[in-house]
């Protein structure tokens, strides 16, 4: 799921995130886990300050984890998503 | 500058002397050490603020070193702000905790408000204040209102300056009425503000701009509901933005609406993440939160908790494991909702959660809610026999 990436800048960007949201390593894991996140604390920590790399879905549902802090401080999703806005499939197919 | 000199000159014949301690090269801040007889006098004149505070500092602590009566003089002084009221109210202490005094002279009425509301007036002597001046409530309208010139966020994060003495209660609730005043000038729409605190197991008023919000805050420790009590409970902001279409607070909101208020924003205050309680924003008006203001609130909360964190202002464990828990049924109500989701749309495990996330995104729910949303929506459809062929399962 992870891999070793020591040039992984944004994850830097993430850990300022967290600062920014006053949450610990260990608030945002319990967040993250509760959100569904499969890795446990201490690799959450290396995806944060970029050893490790996230996958796609890990780094979702470690935006999610902070945006719904944010949104609880009264501040709009800041965190980007990895997934384009428009991923609901019945906006972009005009389907039910 | 010149150099200080602080001890009255010799020689003066018991008169009055006078010595510049301090002078900017723009004659906007000056501080001059008098002495009447043997009590030095300090007299500051133009702005207190973040440029003057160390020299300020300085100043008064030279002073203090050897005297424990100090007047302070602000008949002169045009401005002040956090980093002028932090470094008089941290000699204000020192000076108590020794046995003196600071008297503050001539204070204006803007200066004597925000001693008052910050609880600065508690640790001084105040000469010749005009009792009219005193507690200005939420119906008067003598305007100290002039947001201070410089940047509120830049405000806001000295306010943990405060703190920077070993905090104990007094301490902290001078920090916090201080958070109340700048709140109170700088959030728009503002006409009240006050901090609840868990203290002793039960939501307190810690500080607040006047009796009606101190009444407000009461009135929701009573009924058990409103905005402050949900944000010092749940740790999330809450925002009823006109109280004549309000529904979460059927027992409050009538109370509320008594005391002429009809906006209330309350943000959660934390301590290493906890709630322990909330800042509470009243307006007399509907809609009076613009989203500039609602994100200095969010701001000045999270200075806040900072303040509160460092003061060490904990929770017990027993929230701590509750949390645990909470985390571990949303967990499983995701993962519920993730199986609907794959089963309906036909898609894998990942792009389930993808749907479901930006499901929450959109409609600004929190992402447990809507999971809850798609697993009810199973219940209504166990009704059609088609879709659990062989099954039944009505009671």
């Amino acid at each position: 799921m992870t891999e070793t990436s020591a040039a992984e800048r944004p994850a830097d960007v993430l850990d300022l995130y967290r600062r920014d949201a006053g949450l610990s390593h260990g608030d945002l894991w319990l967040r993250y886990f509760e959100l569904g996140g499969m890795s446990n604390a201490l690799e959450l920590e290396a995806i944060l300050c970029g050893a490790l790399r996230p996958s796609v879905h890990d780094r979702e549902v470690i935006a999610h984890a902070l945006n719904e802090r944010f949104v609880e401080l009264g501040r709009n999703h800041p965190v980007p998503y990895s997934q384009s806005d428009t991923y609901w499939p019945r906006e972009k197919n005009g389907q039910t | 500058m010149v150099a200080i000199r602080l001890a009255p000159e010799r020689g003066a014949g018991g008169g009055d002397t006078e010595v510049t301690a301090a002078i900017d090269f723009l004659g906007q801040f000056a501080v001059t050490v008098g002495f009447l007889k043997t009590r030095p006098v300090v007299a500051i004149r133009g702005q207190a603020d973040r440029v003057n505070a160390l020299e300020l500092g300085a100043i008064l602590d030279a002073v203090i070193a050897r005297h424990l009566f100090v007047v302070l003089d602000l008949s002169e002084l045009d401005f002040i702000n956090g980093w002028g009221l932090g470094v008089i109210a941290a000699r204000a202490s020192r000076l108590r905790r020794s046995g003196g005094t600071l008297t503050i002279r001539s204070p204006s009425a803007m200066v004597l408000r925000m001693l008052d509301t910050t609880g600065l007036a508690e640790l001084v002597r105040l000469e010749h204040p005009d009792p009219s001046l005193w507690r200005l409530g939420a119906e008067q309208s003598i305007e100290i209102a002039e947001a201070p010139a410089t940047e509120p966020y830049v405000l806001v994060s000295q306010i943990a300056r405060i703190t920077a003495i070993p905090a104990d209660n007094d301490v902290v609730d001078g920090a916090l009425r201080l958070v109340v005043a700048l709140a109170r000038v700088t959030v728009g729409g503002a006409d009240g503000v006050s901090v609840s605190l868990r203290r002793h197991g039960r939501l307190a008023t810690v500080a607040a701009s006047d009796q009606t919000i101190s009444a407000m805050d009461a009135s929701q420790y009573a009924t058990g509901e409103g905005p402050c009590v949900d944000a010092s409970v749940k740790g999330r902001w809450f925002h009823a933005e006109s109280l004549d279409t309000e529904t979460r607070w059927p027992a409050f909101t009538p109370r509320a609406q008594a005391l002429g208020i009809n906006a209330i924003l309350s943000s959660p205050l934390l301590a290493a993440e906890r709630p322990v309680g909330a800042l509470n924003i009243y307006s007399r008006s509907a809609m009076a939160f613009a989203p500039k203001d609602q994100e200095l609130a969010a701001v000045f909360a999270a200075e806040t908790s900072l303040v509160l964190t460092s003061a060490g202002v904990d929770v017990t464990d027993e929230q701590l494991s509750r949390r645990r828990s909470e985390a571990l049924g949303t967990r499983r109500v995701i993962a519920q909702a993730e199986g609907v989701i794959m089963e309906r749309e036909g898609v894998e495990a990942d792009d389930a959660y993808s749907l479901l996330c930006d499901y929450s995104r959109r409609s600004s729910r929190p992402f447990r809610e809507r999971a809850e949303d798609v697993v009810a929506s199973t219940r209504r459809l166990r009704i059609d026999p088609v879709s659990r062929p062989g099954e039944s399962d009505h009671d």
